[in-house]
């Protein structure tokens, strides 16, 4: 669907970069080809996940022509498909996009987007060094040392979908499995916390 | 010779590594842009206090770990094995979100080409974070 809105309000002026917050390149290629009209990016740091507060994905985020955030990341769905998972509605979110692109609409004034801005933590930052550091090490092929800080990062940052999900894969851990249906629960009985914004959420 | 992580770029630093990651003050200016002086770190005017010297500094080399949050940033260093990260502390982050300005970023593309923010200039952007995870 982010193709198909790219096709469709490219030309109204809207670039989307598609941020691959993701260490697993071949994996990122492979959803590339998908979506040739995207510009996709890797952000194996979490450059784009520290500067721009995203704890989860997919998260959107949105810049006007000034370099001006008009939307802070917010849960956004290119389709239906995690719909019963996360009770999310995906056409709200693209409907308000064409509003803003077609029309210049905006539905959040500059101080609702700045109180829905996720800002971190000390733990967060800290968290977010120590997953860099791990993917260093894991690529110098020291799965001890990047193991250690991978948990550290963890233990930090407990509730960060991309700290600990994002980890599963470099632990050689399934992040459909059982450890991240465990993560979840976990997450929900903590009351949710790391998502202010879900556009067209349903409960 | 050591590894520091700073923001996406990767830099050989000098460091005396045993328990703690220590550097030269030359070093560490030439990391930070920040200079030990008799008033504390200092970049250009600015001057930021040392509140407690015998953590950050050491027979004159200089904590790194201790000294970030003084000159805004954070770190995690690992003298076991030469490798530490640096980026903005909790609250210059916190600040910077607020005023809504979006920071600039490169990353590469699946060709390795860079691609900053700054190259979509004057349109409208989505920035979609997404994973195969």
């Amino acid at each position: 669907m982010w193709q198909q809105l790219q096709e469709e309000l490219g030309p109204h002026g809207l670039s989307i970069i598609a941020v691959a917050i993701d260490s697993d390149v071949d994996a990122v290629r492979e959803w590339a080809a998908h979506s040739p009209e995207l510009n996709v990016l890797i952000d194996r740091d979490y450059i784009v996940a520290e500067r721009y507060g995203i704890v989860n994905v997919p998260a959107t985020v949105w810049i006007d022509e000034d370099g001006h955030i008009v939307r802070p990341a917010d849960t956004a769905m290119g389709d239906d498909r995690f719909r019963a998972f996360a009770h999310i509605d995906s056409s709200v979110h693209h409907d308000l996009l064409r509003a803003w692109v077609l029309r210049n609409e905006r539905d959040l004034s500059d101080r609702e987007v700045a109180t829905n801005m996720e800002r971190p933590t000390r733990e967060l930052q800290l968290a977010r060094l120590h997953r860099r550091v791990a993917v260093l090490l894991h690529d110098r092929g020291d799965a001890f040392g990047a193991s250690a800080h991978l948990s550290a990062a963890e233990a930090l940052a407990p509730y960060d979908w991309v700290i600990r999900r994002g980890s599963m894969p470099m632990h050689d851990v399934d992040p459909f499995g059982t450890e991240f249906f465990s993560f979840v629960e976990e997450w929900q009985s903590a009351g949710s916390p790391g998502y202010r914004l879900r556009t067209g959420r349903e409960d | 010779m050591a590894t520091v992580i700073n923001e996406a770029e990767h830099i050989e630093v000098e460091a005396e590594l045993g328990n703690r990651w220590l550097m030269q003050p030359e070093a560490f200016t030439a990391l930070t842009g920040w200079t030990l002086k008799p008033e504390g770190l200092c970049r250009d005017e600015l001057c930021a206090p040392i509140y407690h010297p015998e953590k950050v500094l050491s027979y004159g080399l200089i904590d790194l770990q201790e000294a970030a949050p003084i000159i805004g940033l954070c770190a995690v260093t690992d003298p076991e094995r030469g490798v530490a990260a640096l980026t903005v502390s909790a609250p210059e982050r916190a600040q910077q979100m607020v005023s809504l300005r979006a920071p600039d970023f490169t990353l590469q593309n699946l060709s390795g080409k860079p691609v900053s923010l700054h190259d979509f200039n004057r349109r409208k952007v989505l920035l979609l974070a997404w994973s195969s995870w």
